[in-house]
């Protein structure tokens, strides 16, 4: 297997956007393109969740090529739903390790804000189980399940929770890129509205627009891919045993740390899925970067802020830059990038090792990346 | 009265899914038929504030582990001084599933009624039934 390197990053400002997706990819697509000094790639993988639902566009991957002025490039479309990003980066990621393509342009980017809230729901919540559907089984419904079966063990308290939501939206302050840019309070999180009891509006992650890019590369740049693994679940929550963590994380990141072959100890910054905030505490424990039951102790101390031990979500996370499906993933990885080459200014954490852990639909294909400065 | 849910069985693993599944979602063999009673544990529950189209807020969701293993999602009428972990009786209305709490008055019911009726099947469903009023009132009001 060959060394992937990461040559080039770019992101567009995540929020409310009136242009179409194809631009925006475009815009973080030839950024990143521009960063790695490259004037095309050799092949193109495209993410978006559902581009034939949200903008009643199909053949997605030759959309973006064409809109690019890569006609003539190979592209292809990858989709694993909120996880695409991911995917798609591990698709990249393979393409250059295999040595079929020596630099990959992965690009990423959804279009939801000009439909209605409950349509985008309903859009999203078709990668949920048909059956479970059936019983008005949406994203957040099902992430109130989890959120409380989780209190009800005293895994984590109302508190802990909220405070994710708070410290996210901290450092989305810092983010001149992010969806989120004012600070929260706890007591705002636990006055908000009740939207899936226990969860409340301030604990979810907002409808967003926007794209992301990298370029992979087999020539040596400045950031390396040490790991990336995929871990899956049954599509249908009632058929899984476990309530309160996510074996789908727990495999990614044993497959991550296994290729890259060092653990948990050597992660000094993290990018979680938090699409709900206890999701940023299941992820914390999943991924071994804490210890089991320690999560919740873990945030209210400031042990992943900004300035604490392991910063997580310094981007704003989900919670804070916002969460456009099949950016994310990628948006993750753009933070990551940046981080170990000291991009991030306003919120420069100064790591060498990153993690990025991506949700696809309720934990049915997740994916824990692990990138390295070289 | 308990209602029989139809589920289905994988041989190899014996994980049971109800409603029936063609495969297991964890084995590529066929699943075989199965009955499970209707009445089990609430593992989760939820109160939807913004149902999707089609549904009414608030729209009240639980996850219940059945007696014969299976996990099962339906609706409720109510979950105020609902707690994960009490017993519940499912029921079919019109085709939809609902969930309804068990006091220990009717859990008392419950058996009365069934242990009126013959057939080994419904003997010992009245007999859990009986075990489980007995747990009931010496722990279950935690």
């Amino acid at each position: 297997m060959h060394d992937v390197w990461v040559a080039g990053a770019a992101m567009t400002r995540i929020g409310r956007r009136s242009e179409p997706l194809t631009d925006l990819m475009a815009e973080a697509a030839h950024a990143a393109l521009r960063g790695a000094g490259l004037e095309g790639p050799d092949a193109i993988v495209v993410a978006t969740m559902n581009p034939e639902e949200f903008l009643g566009d199909g053949n997605f991957a030759s959309h973006v090529a064409t809109h690019l002025g890569f006609a003539g490039v190979p592209a292809l479309r990858v989709e694993t739903a909120t996880s695409s990003g991911a995917a798609a980066f591990y698709a990249g990621f393979a393409l250059v390790a295999a040595g079929l393509r020596r630099a990959v342009l992965v690009v990423g980017g959804e279009k939801m804000t000009h439909l209605p809230t409950p349509k985008v729901s309903e859009l999203i919540g078709r990668s949920i189980d048909p059956y479970e559907r059936r019983y008005g089984a949406t994203m957040p419904a099902l992430a109130g399940l989890v959120t409380r079966a989780l209190l009800a063990r005293h895994a984590v308290t109302p508190r802990e929770m909220a405070q994710v939501a708070v410290k996210n939206h901290a450092h989305g302050a810092k983010n001149p890129l992010a969806h989120f840019r004012q600070p929260l309070t706890v007591d705002e999180v636990l006055e908000s509205r009740m939207v899936a009891d226990p969860l409340r509006l301030l604990h979810c992650c907002p409808i967003s627009d926007g794209a992301a890019a990298v370029v992979l590369a087999a020539d040596r740049a400045r950031v390396r891919v040490a790991g990336i693994g995929q871990g899956t679940d049954t599509l249908a929550v009632r058929h899984r045993r476990e309530l309160t963590s996510f074996p789908a994380t727990q495999d990614a990141a044993r497959a991550a740390y296994a290729m890259a072959g060092f653990g948990p100890e050597r992660v000094e910054v993290a990018e979680l899925h938090d699409a709900f905030a206890p999701f940023e505490l299941i992820a914390l424990e999943d991924t071994g970067l804490v210890p089991p039951g320690k999560a919740g102790r873990a945030t209210l101390d400031g042990e992943t802020a900004l300035g604490g031990r392991l910063p997580v979500n310094p981007s704003g996370g989900l919670k804070a830059r916002g969460h456009p499906l099949a950016a994310t993933g990628l948006a993750q990885l753009v933070e990551c990038v940046w981080q170990l080459t000291g991009e991030a200014a306003g919120r420069q954490v100064g790591a060498r090792v990153a993690l990025a852990h991506s949700i696809g639909g309720l934990a049915t294909s997740n994916w824990v990346t692990l990138l390295e400065a070289a | 009265m308990i209602q029989a849910i139809a589920a289905s069985r994988c041989p190899t693993c014996a994980l049971t899914v109800a409603p029936p599944a063609h495969f297991c979602p964890r084995h590529p063999v066929e699943m075989a038929p199965a009955a499970v009673a209707g009445v089990g544990e609430i593992v989760s529950f939820t109160t939807l504030h913004s149902p999707p189209e089609g549904f009414r807020a608030p729209l009240h969701i639980a996850l219940v582990e059945l007696e014969g293993g299976a996990r099962f999602v339906c609706h409720g009428a109510e979950t105020r001084g609902l707690r994960v972990g009490a017993r519940v009786a499912i029921e079919a209305v019109d085709d939809v599933y609902y969930f309804a709490h068990l006091g220990a008055l009717d859990r008392a019911r419950l058996f009365w009624r069934r242990a009126g009726h013959a057939g080994d099947r419904v003997n010992a469903i009245a007999r859990s039934l009986a075990q489980r009023v007995w747990k009931g009132s010496s722990g279950a009001e935690r």
